[in-house]
């Protein structure tokens, strides 16, 4: 049994960076990474934007040794991986070492194109663009490459699947049967989200301003962020710094809609609280939460009331970092829990971009500047998902 | 349809739609939303319904979870939206491409407030659920968990639901993977 669990390792890849450092660079400097949508074909090009990755499948292909041919979500994950198990730099085969990977688009980037070319030509398709279809097939690749095969599982529980894959492993290890989880998630641009996401009317065709009065909905993003857990034993045997502990963590049903939130944000309460309970903190324990903070009106209506039950008088800094990636779907947990470790480590708390009228409705705003030098010693990060699946993850200072 | 082993329901339907009517009339449930619900929440309603009928639920919302598993995630309500966007996608079966949306429906049915998380495996996998669900409870996560497997692709569906607790009831059966895999292949195989 291991009582903690130590974060040893951080892997990000994503609109803003192509790994931790030039995300972080880019966090420092305010530069958000929306644009015109670039590599996904799709009609909505010039009308919708979106926070892709700076890279193509072929150049993430020669960066990671996988085809150029293979689904763009395998690609992404592998290079956030390979960053995380560098960066803890544990050999991960002297261990019991587990990979725990959510993504919630799988292999769609690939299935999507085949079936439009399949109907024109006929049969003259490459069966081969629809076998990693489903989200397991993406992780299988993943592991295979990075050659863990202790235990290895997908989770896809919509927006909040790579917080939950960062639970589940947290849980193995404290369980005795890993001693170190690569855990996180993916998930890269496809038209069947975009044009899913788009009839749902919450897409915000500027970028988009969560938290903010006038905020107008969400930009879709892709990515992939994972951070490497270790068990007690095995911190104490690496020489390197653990970032922090995840000290808390926690999942709820929001119980109200399929894909809305409750007005009251009774399941982004219940996780948040539940989580505080499992690290053993006080709301005025809490410096910054890590906001899910989509920018649609529902979700961070939501969010804020929960907030304000569970914090009042006294709320912590906050932000959506979301403001500079994207909403990344099963990707923004794990992305979210490696700028968590990172504002621990620096001290810092991340500006919401783009903020001007803070939401009327609350006693509080989140960020509008970037703040130095600050004591961050326990982080809140949320994830809350269609299905009313909401999680909470409480990163603390060692 | 079977509960505790028991032949509930018979019906020989043509199609998983006419099935699921057909169970959802049986039951005498007045539930609207059933009829927006895609075919792998409207099968996992069913069998939620089935299983919790007459069930004291003494517990609290928060308490009360769900693990649930299946081979095929949203696959069925994915091939539907795809479908659709060859004239217009349709967001309300949008709603529906993600495996995790029949839990959903589960806890707004029964106000379920408690951990939910959804796996996908080949097969039925009894080892895995009692694992981990032995795991949430001991480190009391939860007092009752509804555990279990519902699939569909088209036309091809199976559903078997658990209901596991601490407290010991007077028909209970012990939660260990060899009785879940009997339940589950006598189920399976009626």
């Amino acid at each position: 049994m291991s009582s903690k669990v130590y974060i040893a390792g951080l892997g990000i890849i994503s609109a803003i960076g192509n790994n931790v450092a030039e995300c972080f660079a880019a966090m420092e400097n305010e530069q958000a990474g929306m644009n015109n949508i670039t590599y996904l074909k799709t009609i909505h090009a010039n009308e919708i934007p979106v926070a892709e990755v700076k890279l193509s499948n072929d150049a993430l292909a020669l960066k990671t040794g996988l085809s150029n041919k293979i689904s763009r979500t395998a690609l992404l994950s592998l290079l956030a991986a390979k960053e995380a198990i560098n960066d803890a730099s544990i050999n991960i085969h002297d261990c019991r070492t587990g990979f725990i990977s959510a993504n919630t688009v799988g292999g769609i980037d690939k299935t999507e194109n085949f079936f439009e070319a399949h109907f024109k030509y006929n049969a003259q398709t490459n069966l081969h663009d629809i076998i990693n279809h489903e989200c397991g097939k993406i992780t299988e690749l993943v592991a295979d490459k990075l050659n863990i095969n202790a235990y290895t599982t997908t989770i896809s529980t919509a927006c909040s699947s790579s917080a939950n894959s960062i639970m589940l492993a947290a849980r193995l290890i404290k369980a005795n049967m890993l001693d170190v989880a690569v855990a996180g998630g993916v998930d890269a641009l496809t038209k069947f989200t975009l044009n899913g996401f788009n009839t749902l009317l919450i897409l915000d065709k500027e970028y988009c301003k969560p938290f903010d009065e006038n905020r107008n909905g969400l930009n879709l993003g892709e990515g992939a962020g994972y951070v490497v857990l270790v068990s007690e034993k095995v911190a104490s045997t690496l020489k390197k710094e653990m970032y922090c502990e995840l000290k808390g963590y926690a999942n709820a049903n929001d119980a109200y809609h399929q894909t809305a939130s409750s007005p009251d944000g009774k399941g982004s309460y219940l996780a948040m609280q539940k989580a505080l309970h499992a690290a053993n903190l006080k709301t005025t324990d809490i410096d910054y939460i890590n906001l899910h903070g989509t920018g649609t009106n529902n979700n961070d209506l939501a969010e804020g009331t929960a907030i304000e039950r569970l914090f009042k008088p006294a709320y912590p800094k906050m932000s959506s970092t979301k403001s500079y990636t994207g909403h990344t779907l099963g990707a923004s947990g794990g992305i979210e829990a490696v700028f968590s470790a990172l504002a621990i480590k620096h001290k810092i708390i991340y500006p919401n971009l783009r903020l001007q009228t803070p939401i009327k409705d609350f006693p509080f705003s989140a960020e509008k500047k970037l703040l130095k030098n600050q004591p961050v010693n326990n982080v809140l990060s949320n994830s809350f998902g269609f299905g009313g699946n909401c999680s909470s993850l409480i990163f603390s200072k060692i | 349809m079977y509960k505790n082993n028991k032949q509930l329901f018979v019906e020989k339907a043509d199609t998983i739609q006419s099935f699921l009517l057909a169970v959802y009339q049986f039951l005498k449930i007045d539930y609207p939303k059933f009829y927006k619900m895609d075919n792998l929440s409207k099968l996992g309603f069913l069998a939620s319904e089935v299983l919790l009928k007459e069930q004291n639920l003494n517990f609290a919302p928060e308490e009360i979870g769900l693990v649930l598993t299946n081979a095929n995630a949203s696959l069925d309500a994915d091939i539907k939206y795809f479908q659709s966007t060859k004239q217009m996608a349709s967001p309300a079966l949008f709603v529906y491409t993600l495996p995790n949306i029949v839990m959903g429906e589960i806890c707004i049915r029964n106000k379920f407030k408690g951990e939910n998380s959804f796996f996908v495996f080949e097969d039925f996998n009894a080892d895995f659920l009692v694992n981990y669900v032995s795991d949430l409870f001991n480190n009391n996560i939860y007092e009752l968990c509804i555990c279990g497997w519902i699939d569909v692709v088209q036309e091809d569906y199976t559903a078997a639901l658990f209901l596991v607790s601490n407290n010991k009831a007077a028909e209970a059966l012990l939660f260990t993977k060899e009785n879940m895999n009997k339940l589950f292949k006598s189920a399976a195989t009626k």
